[in-house]
């Protein structure tokens, strides 16, 4: 009876059961990707039908596309996700300063994607409302451009965690996590690119 | 609830005093609210207007693109200002973690129901009754357009008004009322089904809440914007919605608030389910309604986005003049039906799969016999899942889609038929020389089967494409809809409702009341919608308020039908409300029902369990001598011992 009593001493509930080998946190992160991925899915819907099914020209009569500074800006993003995987295996070794300087570098460099995009936007010298090609290309990049920022805003609250002194060898779920959203917005990048600017 | 709980020994600290004075404004809460959504609201016009300054755009100040970024900002606010995203802002600035506390669990007062709480049981109560309020609303707007229906010609609406009227119904029954209420009875059975303390992520678990009544407000208020409501149907079709009033935005916007919601609600559902099952609940002994909330939650996690994408692309085209869908400027027209459909054919799955659940469940308890093809039934459920996916240009037949696509997508729509009529089967199957009792729950679940058939069938017929030409857009389709969504998934959730009532509040409804609340329902649901077949097959279009006078006498009788059918649902609020006051306390398992949920006391105890029970066989054994589907921990055994138990079961 007194260890009844102690247990409802505690006010808490009991350890739940775990009945998985994968973490609950990156399941969730797994599977909001695979969400993410289907929103993209639709974007790309749009762009097929534009580029596939009506045959649009692409780019524009009378634009065209950056090739080379997006290509510069995508070799900065690729980049980034080595900087990011080399913060992980840093903390998991417990090597914080490499941790420190990865997620940092990581998040600059994701930050001058961002800034090199929004100078692009405004001296591609075409609107959203021009063509369908232009509406496609600025809603496919920009859906990107969003995530990139929900991305860093990912990466700074873990930069600041870790430069407050958090995460360890066995505790590195803060920068585990946001890690797996950052390489996921890369590789939708070079998706991206691949589709809008080069092909 | 305070007073239950004393009677049932539920154990409740003392609420902790509250903040005083100027401190209110700091701490999460209504009053806080008073500046964070104004503060929102500022922050989105400002950066509207800065840009629309620096491109050098006229007006600046732009009413309608305001309006729009409002409709992001101001929810954002109010969820900050209730303390939606305390957690998260103090972790983004390195406070440290802290697994949830739990001290916010259990509601001590009716208040508690009206603040953000992480408890599973307090948010599954929570999103029963906000839908419920929208349910209402729905409902007395369906009155509307059967009252103006009632005599051919205009009777106290204008065209434009009665096409908001069955739009924001529609809209606000779909995803206000029937996929969120479902999420809000999974919220409170599935932790309890499958021996969890609470859901994986609570703080997100209450987050999606409160995303509910934000998109249910966008919904309803749209009426008091100029130009009135949104009026396109709940389908939104561009190019058209494309030209429509200001209300247009808040349809777009509502959905995106709602599709949010029930995506990180599915999420929720499903890495609960992967990962905090029970010691020995193996996926083939999860109850039918775990599997049917698992698959649905796929359903949702992977269907969504693409109605967001479409609500975001007639919104850029309305808003931004951009060329999504529009022609002139090189769009295609078709893609929103197509990106719009690829969702919102499995949203009819989303609204039907849960509801499979609770009748597998409700019908083997009170058939007191096991399921018929226990595996078979999750694996139809999964065959809906593929196959749902397959399906969409079926409500496209005469969109003027390439013709080669009909065919394929016909015959994807027919076979769908094969695992739906296998669920049918093992319904009927398990009822077979069962001892029935005819509850409410029961009735409710036996209705379902017999009105789903009904719908059901309508649908394959529709599903065919000679029939479905002749058919589109006439009041068959009405009829069909609402067999499959009023007759078949309204009644699994009142089969649901009367079921969990006793688990969820601790206390008994009127069985007398139940069975009136059924029969009236069950009469008036086909005196109301049955002649809409019979309407549609002579060429009476849906959408219109207006018809041919040939049509008249019958449009008077289903009116009238619907009107008692509307004040059968006032029987059962009646029901509810006064039996949660003063019904006769509820046993644990007033049902002798094997699923986990009923093995704990009504309402269940705050954690839920003492100690995780163990499960050692599948939910359904009833009538198997000596069959148990847990192993609870005893009263006289210490917490400790059980888990040691536990442990040896598992290895």
């Amino acid at each position: 009876m007194e260890a009844h009593a102690a247990a409802e001493q505690h006010h808490g509930p009991p350890p739940a059961n775990v009945s998985s080998r994968i973490d609950a946190r990156v399941l969730g992160m797994l599977l909001f990707i695979g969400s993410e991925i289907m929103l993209f899915g639709s974007f790309f819907t749009a762009y097929f039908f534009v580029r596939v099914v009506n045959h649009d020209s692409w780019p524009a009569k009378g634009t065209h596309l950056p090739v080379f500074v997006a290509g510069i800006n995508t070799a900065i993003l690729v980049t980034s996700s080595f900087t990011m995987h080399w913060a992980l295996t840093s903390i998991k070794r417990g090597n914080r300063a490499g941790m420190r300087a990865g997620l940092a570098l990581t998040f600059f460099m994701g930050l001058t994607f961002l800034l090199t995009q929004i100078a692009e936007y405004s001296r591609i010298g075409f609107a959203p409302n021009d063509s369908a090609f232009a509406t496609i290309f600025f809603s496919l990049t920009g859906l990107h451009g969003m995530h990139v920022f929900i991305g860093l805003l990912l990466l700074l609250a873990a930069t600041i965690r870790a430069f407050r002194g958090h995460y360890t060898p066995e505790h590195h779920h803060g920068v585990e996590i946001p890690g797996i959203y950052w390489h996921f917005v890369d590789v939708m990048w070079i998706v991206v690119y691949v589709t809008v600017y080069v092909l | 609830m305070t007073a239950i709980a004393a009677e049932h020994g539920v154990h409740m600290t003392p609420a902790p005093p509250g903040p005083r004075g100027i401190r209110r404004l700091l701490a999460p809460g209504y009053v806080r609210c008073l500046w964070t959504i104004p503060l929102m609201f500022g922050f989105g016009a400002g950066i509207a207007a800065l840009v629309r300054w620096l491109e050098a755009w006229h007006p600046v100040w732009n009413g309608t693109v305001i309006t729009t970024i409002s409709l992001a900002t101001i929810p954002l606010g109010f969820l900050g200002g209730i303390g939606g995203f305390d957690y998260w802002l103090g972790y983004a600035i390195g406070r440290p973690t802290q697994p949830e506390d739990h001290s916010g669990h259990g509601a001590r007062s009716w208040k508690d129901y009206f603040r953000v709480n992480t408890d599973h049981k307090v948010i599954g109560i929570q999103y029963v009754a906000t839908t419920f309020v929208f349910f209402i609303i729905g409902g007395l707007m369906a009155m509307l357009v059967r009252a103006e229906l009632a005599k051919p010609g205009g009777q106290f609406v204008d065209s434009q008004t009665y096409n908001s009227l069955f739009s924001i119904h529609a809209a606000l029954m779909i995803f206000l009322f029937i996929i969120p209420v479902f999420a809000g009875l999974g919220n409170y059975v599935i932790p309890l089904m499958i021996g969890a303390p609470d859901m994986a992520f609570p703080r997100l678990n209450a987050l999606s809440y409160w995303l509910l009544p934000i998109a249910g407000v966008m919904f309803a208020s749209s009426v008091l914007v100029p130009g009135g409501g949104f009026a396109t149907g709940w389908t939104g079709y561009a190019p058209l919605a494309s030209h429509q009033p200001l209300g247009q935005v808040f349809f777009n916007m509502g959905v995106q608030w709602a599709g949010a919601s029930s995506i990180m609600t599915a999420l929720n559902f499903l890495v609960t389910i992967i990962t905090m099952r029970a010691p020995g609940m193996t996926f083939w002994r999860m109850p039918l309604l775990v599997w049917a909330n698992f698959t649905t939650s796929l359903l949702v996690v992977i269907a969504t986005p693409f109605i967001a994408g479409s609500q975001f692309f007639a919104m850029f085209d309305r808003v931004m003049h951009t060329h999504f869908f529009d022609p002139i400027g090189g769009g295609y027209a078709l893609g929103y039906q197509h990106i719009f459909w690829f969702y919102s054919h499995p949203a009819v799955y989303i609204m039907m799969l849960p509801g499979f659940g609770i009748v597998s469940e409700v019908i083997s308890t009170f058939a007191r016999k096991p399921v018929f093809g226990y595996r078979l039934m999750a694996f139809s459920l999964v065959a809906i899942l593929i196959l749902g996916f397959s399906v969409w240009a079926h409500h496209m037949f005469v969109a003027g889609m390439a013709p080669w696509l009909r065919v394929p997508m016909m015959v994807t729509t027919l076979l769908i038929a094969i695992p739906t009529g296998i669920k049918v089967f093992s319904w009927l199957a398990t009822l077979w020389e069962g001892r029935i009792k005819f509850t409410t729950p029961m009735l409710f679940a036996l209705g379902f089967v017999s009105m789903f058939l009904i719908g059901g069938l309508s649908g394959i017929y529709l599903g065919s494409v000679p029939i479905d030409i002749h058919a589109s857009d006439t009041y068959f389709i009405v009829a069909h809809i609402h067999y499959v969504l009023f007759g078949g998934s309204l009644f699994t959730i009142f089969a649901g409702l009367y079921y969990w009532f006793p688990k969820m509040t601790g206390r008994m409804y009127n069985e007398r009341l139940g069975k009136i609340h059924f029969w009236m329902t069950l009469v008036f649901f086909n005196a109301t919608f049955f002649p809409m077949h019979y309407l549609g097959l002579q060429g009476m279009p849906r959408r219109v308020y207006d018809y041919a006078p040939r049509f008249a006498g019958i449009n008077m009788f289903i009116s009238i039908c619907s009107f008692i059918l509307g004040a059968s649902a006032l029987l059962f609020l009646y029901n509810m409300i006064t039996s949660w006051v003063r019904g006769p306390l509820a046993v644990g398992n007033p049902w002798r029902a094997n699923s986990l949920e009923w093995q704990v006391s009504s309402p269940p105890p705050i954690f839920n369990f003492d100690a995780i029970p163990t499960v050692v066989a599948g939910p359904y054994e009833y009538g198997v001598p000596g069959a148990r589907h847990a192993i609870m921990a005893d009263e006289a055994k210490t917490a400790d011992s059980v888990h040691a138990e536990a442990e040896e079961v598992r290895h």
